[in-house]
């Protein structure tokens, strides 16, 4: 008997609980079904039940030893590199903060960076360079010549 | 003969010069995202759908078409030099084309994986155009109870037999059709999972989808997983040109390559990758010298890379004559259809023909564009593979964020893009297929009005999947697929 997989376990119950969500969330929906018998709840609810019966085969897995055919070992063997991680998640999350009032430049610019140094580089000012150079590229390409719209932030007044 | 009049009015479409730009602009961006690891034709096309309010229908389908196809040249150009299959369908190619480059072979590697994916996917085309009618001729007959039940088989084929687990499958499939539920119902008007933000009642974009799952978790398990490992990009020596012995071993393998994929490609049950092992394994088992196999056998990447184009080719065929995605990229490519009002179908050959008939005479052009980019040119695409990972991925994130917020100006895309992404990473990390979330979400809605529809027309009777001669029998060989190989498996372990 293999120790009881943790990780699989946790991610089991996540997929529980998104079809708890689902099945919850379906009697929230008013089912007038019309003329077709099926109302608007009824896909729903179905997703919310067989991920509740995917869950319920998942732990089942897990505690007969682990998801069929993963090589979970292999993936241990792979150490999970949570700094990187958490650059890559601290560049997102800014991006999302930065884009409205900073600008597509200035958070493009931030995400480059956090990523690269995800990917463990540290020449920040070559990185830098390079993140200006392509952000304003892109944002002349997609606003001058195509016509979408990317927010210019501090730099409203100059671009 | 009527379909080659079509073909040539397609022709007529296609070889305008404003749609032989697009052409030329999706296969050679095609090519690049399938050089580059960490971004793939669905992210790629995903990322454009919103030029769709900027090109007219033909060109921008023309240009997304050429992604799909063109990023099967790049992807054997990763393989055969880095050794990462850039998908799965290009895990054979990365054995056995990344064993004859290390051996000083990689030239006559990649021509012979470049000219057999020009040979199976004219051939494919070929096959294509004379198909579609076809199927176009039967699939007029088919009401809502046909439809839903030929959904029901694609959903169970990608996810369920497809892949290494069918539970993981089937999970990632629901999970797709509740994205898929998100919004404001069609039919009935009716507001699900909306919790009031204004965000959700337009639906989960697609796009934020696809990016999260493959740009964003592939770069969150690239830089936390994959970064101590370093990449090692073998070198071309000598000519890239194949001997006269190259050429001799090589033709039939493209031939056979093409006759194993395409069929697999255009029943609706997609994946590139069974036949990609099935022409691997006939070409070993038919080897003048099965030995080398394993060790840098030019059969060995001649076939495969045929069949894997003359699959994806192949998928077009479901995609265009019946409205049905077999893979993640199909489906998206679905969307890009969706954007236009468009939905392909039978219909879609009546109301449409100048557009479908031109998107197919495409692919013949687009294919020999692609063999010229991808031989005599192949010196740019190697540059590509040396970007660094640092910059590579940071490029990518940029792109990718883009993307997502430039399609409707919300920040609050960018943080779902982030959840999708972490869901995307965690897919990957514990073995959840990917592309099944992204038929699911599409084909989904599609699926639920033809139910609906069916179910109207036989009051609530839910026979009517069963008793209608056809609907029946697609669904009994769905029942077939799952439970056939779990039957077979117990009935030869009882023997």
């Amino acid at each position: 008997m293999k120790s009881l997989d943790k990780g699989q376990l946790a991610l089991s119950l996540g997929v529980a609980g998104i079809g708890l969500f689902f099945l919850v969330g379906s009697f929230q929906i008013p089912d007038a079904a019309g003329y077709s018998t099926v109302g608007p709840a009824v896909v729903p609810r179905a997703v919310g039940i067989a991920l509740l019966v995917c869950a319920a085969f998942l732990v089942y897995e897990v505690l007969r030893g682990g998801f069929k055919n993963h090589d979970e070992a292999a993936e241990r063997e792979l150490i999970t590199d949570w700094i990187a991680l958490g650059w890559i998640s601290a560049g997102l999350i800014l991006y999302g903060l930065l884009i409205e009032w900073a600008g597509f430049i200035f958070a493009s610019i931030v995400l480059f960076l956090c990523t690269a140094r995800g990917f463990n580089s540290r020449r920040w000012l070559t990185n830098a360079i390079i993140a200006l150079v392509l952000a304003v590229g892109i944002f002349s390409l997609f606003t001058y010549g195509l016509g979408l719209n990317l927010p210019k932030g501090l730099l409203s007044g100059i671009l | 003969m009527e379909v080659w009049s079509l073909l040539l009015q397609g022709f007529q479409v296609a070889l305008t010069p404003v749609n032989l730009m697009w052409a030329l602009v999706g296969v050679t961006f095609g090519t690049a995202v399938g050089v580059l690891p960490g971004i793939g034709p669905a992210v790629a096309i995903a990322l454009l759908l919103p030029l769709t309010t900027k090109i007219d229908p033909s060109g921008a389908l023309i240009m997304f078409a050429g992604i799909y196809y063109g990023a099967m040249y790049g992807g054997s150009t990763t393989s055969i030099l880095l050794n990462t299959p850039g998908e799965s369908a290009t895990i054979v190619t990365a054995m056995e084309g990344n064993q004859m480059a290390k051996r000083g072979r990689a030239g006559p590697a990649l021509a012979t994986a470049a000219i057999g994916s020009f040979v199976a996917g004219t051939l494919a085309t070929i096959l294509l155009t004379l198909l579609a009618p076809q199927v176009v001729e039967i699939a007029v007959k088919f009401g809502p109870p046909e439809y839903f039940a030929l959904m029901v088989l694609a959903f169970t084929t990608v996810s369920a037999v497809l892949g290494d687990s069918t539970l993981r499958g089937l999970t990632a499939l629901f999970i797709g059709l509740g994205i898929g539920v998100v919004g404001i119902e069609n039919q009935s008007g009716q507001a699900r999972f909306v919790f009031g933000i204004p965000q959700l009642a337009d639906g989960i974009e697609v796009v934020t989808i696809a990016v999260g799952l493959f740009a964003v978790g592939e770069t969150l398990y690239v830089a936390s997983k994959l970064n101590r490992v370093a990449e090692v990009i073998e070198k071309i020596k000598g000519s890239i040109m194949m001997t006269k012995e190259d050429w001799k071993r090589s033709w039939k393998p493209w031939l056979r390559g093409t006759a194993i994929g395409f069929p697999f490609g255009a029943m609706p049950a997609g994946g590139a990758e069974i036949p990609t092992f099935l022409s691997y394994a006939t070409e070993k088992k038919l080897a003048a010298h099965p030995e080398e196999f394993g060790k840098g056998a030019i059969e060995g990447v001649a076939g495969p890379e045929a069949a894997n184009n003359a699959s994806s080719t192949g998928v077009m065929v479901p995609l265009l004559t019946l409205g049905l995605p077999t893979s993640a990229t199909a489906a998206i490519l679905l969307a890009a259809f969706q954007q236009y009002g468009l939905q392909p179908g039978p219909l879609l050959f009546e109301t449409n023909a100048a557009l479908v008939w031109g998107l197919i005479a495409s692919f013949y052009i687009g294919n020999i564009m692609l063999l010229v980019l991808n031989l005599p040119l192949i010196g740019i695409w190697i540059k590509l593979l040396e970007v660094p990972r640092p910059q590579l991925y940071g490029g990518i994130v940029v792109f990718a964020t883009m993307g997502v917020y430039g399609m409707r100006q919300s920040a609050f895309d960018v943080f779902l893009l982030y959840a999708i992404g972490l869901m995307g990473f965690l897919m990957r990390r514990y073995g959840f297929p990917t592309a099944p979330v992204i038929v699911g979400m599409i084909l989904g809605p599609l699926a639920e009005e033809q139910m609906r529809r069916s179910l109207s027309i036989s009051q609530g009777d839910p026979m009517v999947f069963i008793n209608r001669p056809l609907s029946g029998s697609i669904i009994a060989i769905t029942v077939l697929l799952v439970v056939g190989p779990w039957v077979w498996k117990k009935l030869k372990k009882a023997a």
